[in-house]
């Protein structure tokens, strides 16, 4: 079982997203997504990501959805909507767990499970050297070059936050 | 709303767009786009009625779904060449997939239904921002991966466009449903000869800003989005009519005024492609534009409908100023003449 474990993950992944996909209450929505913010965790880190899985839990899990929770637990109605009590819910969460089945089938089919994506190249990356890639992990190094070569991405994404708060603000302003 | 958030939020407006114009990098293009989308959505919606409410969500969902689809191309050029880079994308599907996606931003048939919509909900300037600023990101990524796109999809989309973007503005009165409209048929020209020549296209871009800037900022200026509206300008400014009159009659294309010259070049280089058919089909449905744009000259600038005295008076008393309008509307008249210049772009 180990060695399909990424697989395994990828398909709890697939389902947790069908199961907010199906739009029950948000209150459910955030459960499934706490499921699969966890389960995304593990599959980078057997890529060997782990400070990026932790970053998930942390700031992803640990922040925004602990935000998010508390937000829908004000907005919340007398009897929300679970992936049971309506028939249109229930009937995407099927149709969507259906359709996974079928792609775990064809894919178990094929005999192979290494079914990512194929580089075939270094192409373009920036190499980030410390000169010695063998002890250090190169996700950490890759995260140190994020800010070093790739200083304009990090202006950009953090303008586009403070905007899109900005942005939200003046919607929901009104009048 | 505030004049600094105002500022900024329009600021990243242009920003967004810059970064898509001057990334080399696929996911900084997806990034400018998000931006450039994220921004607009306050000033589309400047006053807080239903109607601006719901022509901002139907543009960011279908923007959205756009970027969506972007995404998807983009990661499937990533899987099967690698790299990051623009260049032309090499893989059929990815091409396809991004072609629609762009397709979707500019309002190309059959992804059009969202332009009037959206233009008619909104206020003057921002249909204005939507038409003119809003076309520039996206006509830059269908001229950067120009040499890869499938040909047949592009010129049926191109040739829909054209004849969409006329049939369905003949029996519009709102001004900025005809201003929508127009835009489908000009982004339909545009995209037409984009294999053949970019340049072309880009000279077509050019002309069409112009010209739409300048036929909004004469609504802007006698407020009027409606053609029973419009026709009310000769008691107000009576100059404004004749350059109404000049302007529309530019932008259906017809000879002497600026608005021929890309209409002449994209049909000169089809012809010299081997097809005649085709720039046969778009001249020809090229004139159902300049019906709908000479029907609105003819009421405003060539005669005065019979109404009663007290119809006659438009309300506002007070002028605005525009600073830009007089150069715009040389430029949008009077190009014609330097067509021989382009020979520098080659």
């Amino acid at each position: 079982m180990m060695t399909y474990i990424v697989f395994i993950l990828s398909v709890i992944f697939v389902v947790s997203f069908v199961g907010f996909s199906s739009k029950p209450s948000p209150i459910y929505g955030g459960l499934v997504l706490i499921v699969s913010g966890g389960v995304g965790c593990g599959i980078i880190m057997n890529f060997g990501g782990s400070f990026l899985g932790l970053m998930v839990f942390l700031i992803y899990l640990g922040g925004m959805l602990v935000v998010f929770g508390y937000t829908t637990a004000m907005a919340t109605e007398q009897y929300p909507e679970v992936w049971v009590s309506n028939t249109t819910v229930m009937g995407v969460f099927l149709l969507g767990l259906l359709m996974e089945v079928m792609l775990v089938l064809y894919v178990l089919k094929g005999e192979e499970v290494g079914v990512v994506f194929k580089f075939s190249g270094v192409g373009d990356w920036a190499i980030y050297d410390t000169g010695d890639s063998g002890v250090f992990s190169e996700e950490i190094m890759g995260v140190a070059a994020l800010y070093s070569y790739g200083a304009w991405v990090v202006i950009v994404t953090g303008w586009s936050l403070l905007v899109g708060v900005l942005v939200i603000l003046e919607v929901t302003r009104g009048d | 709303m505030n004049p600094l958030i105002f500022t900024t939020i329009l600021m990243t407006v242009l920003l967004g767009t810059m970064i898509v114009m001057m990334s080399s990098h696929w996911l900084m293009i997806w990034i400018g786009f998000e931006m450039n989308l994220l921004a607009i959505i306050p000033i589309l919606m400047k006053k807080y009625n239903p109607r601006t409410m719901e022509a901002s969500t139907k543009y960011f969902l279908t923007q959205a779904t756009a970027s969506m689809l972007l995404m998807m191309a983009i990661i499937i050029n990533l899987m099967h060449s690698g790299q990051w880079t623009i260049t032309k994308v090499f893989n059929p599907t990815a091409s396809i997939i991004m072609t629609s996606a762009l397709a979707m931003k500019l309002g190309l048939t059959p992804f059009h239904f969202w332009v009037p919509e959206v233009t008619q909900g909104i206020s003057l300037t921002s249909g204005l921002i939507l038409l003119t600023w809003q076309k520039l990101a996206p006509m830059s990524i269908l001229y950067q991966i120009s040499p890869s796109i499938n040909l047949n999809i592009l010129l049926t989309m191109a040739v829909l466009s054209i004849l969409v973007g006329g049939w369905g503005g003949l029996n519009q009165t709102q001004l900025r449903k005809i201003m929508a409209y127009s835009s489908i048929a000009h982004m339909g020209w545009m995209t037409a000869v984009l294999v053949y020549s970019p340049t072309l296209t880009m000279l077509n871009m050019l002309i069409y800003i112009m010209m739409t800037l300048t036929m909004f900022m004469l609504f802007i200026q006698s407020s009027s989005t409606t053609t029973l509206s419009l026709s009310h300008t000769w008691n107000k400014t009576p100059l404004t009519t004749t350059l109404i009159l000049i302007t529309l009659l530019s932008m259906g294309g017809l000879p002497p005024l600026s608005g021929f010259m890309p209409k002449w070049m994209i049909i000169q280089e089809l012809t010299k492609n081997s097809s005649i058919i085709l720039p046969t089909l778009m001249a020809i449905m090229a004139l159902l534009n300049l019906y709908f744009y000479m029907r609105l000259t003819y009421s405003t600038s060539l005669t005065m409908f019979p109404s009663t005295n007290n119809m006659k008076m438009k309300w506002q008393f007070e002028t605005k100023q525009i600073t830009l309008l007089p150069p715009l509307i040389v430029m949008s008249s009077l190009l014609l003449p330097l067509t021989p210049m382009l020979s520098i772009l080659d």
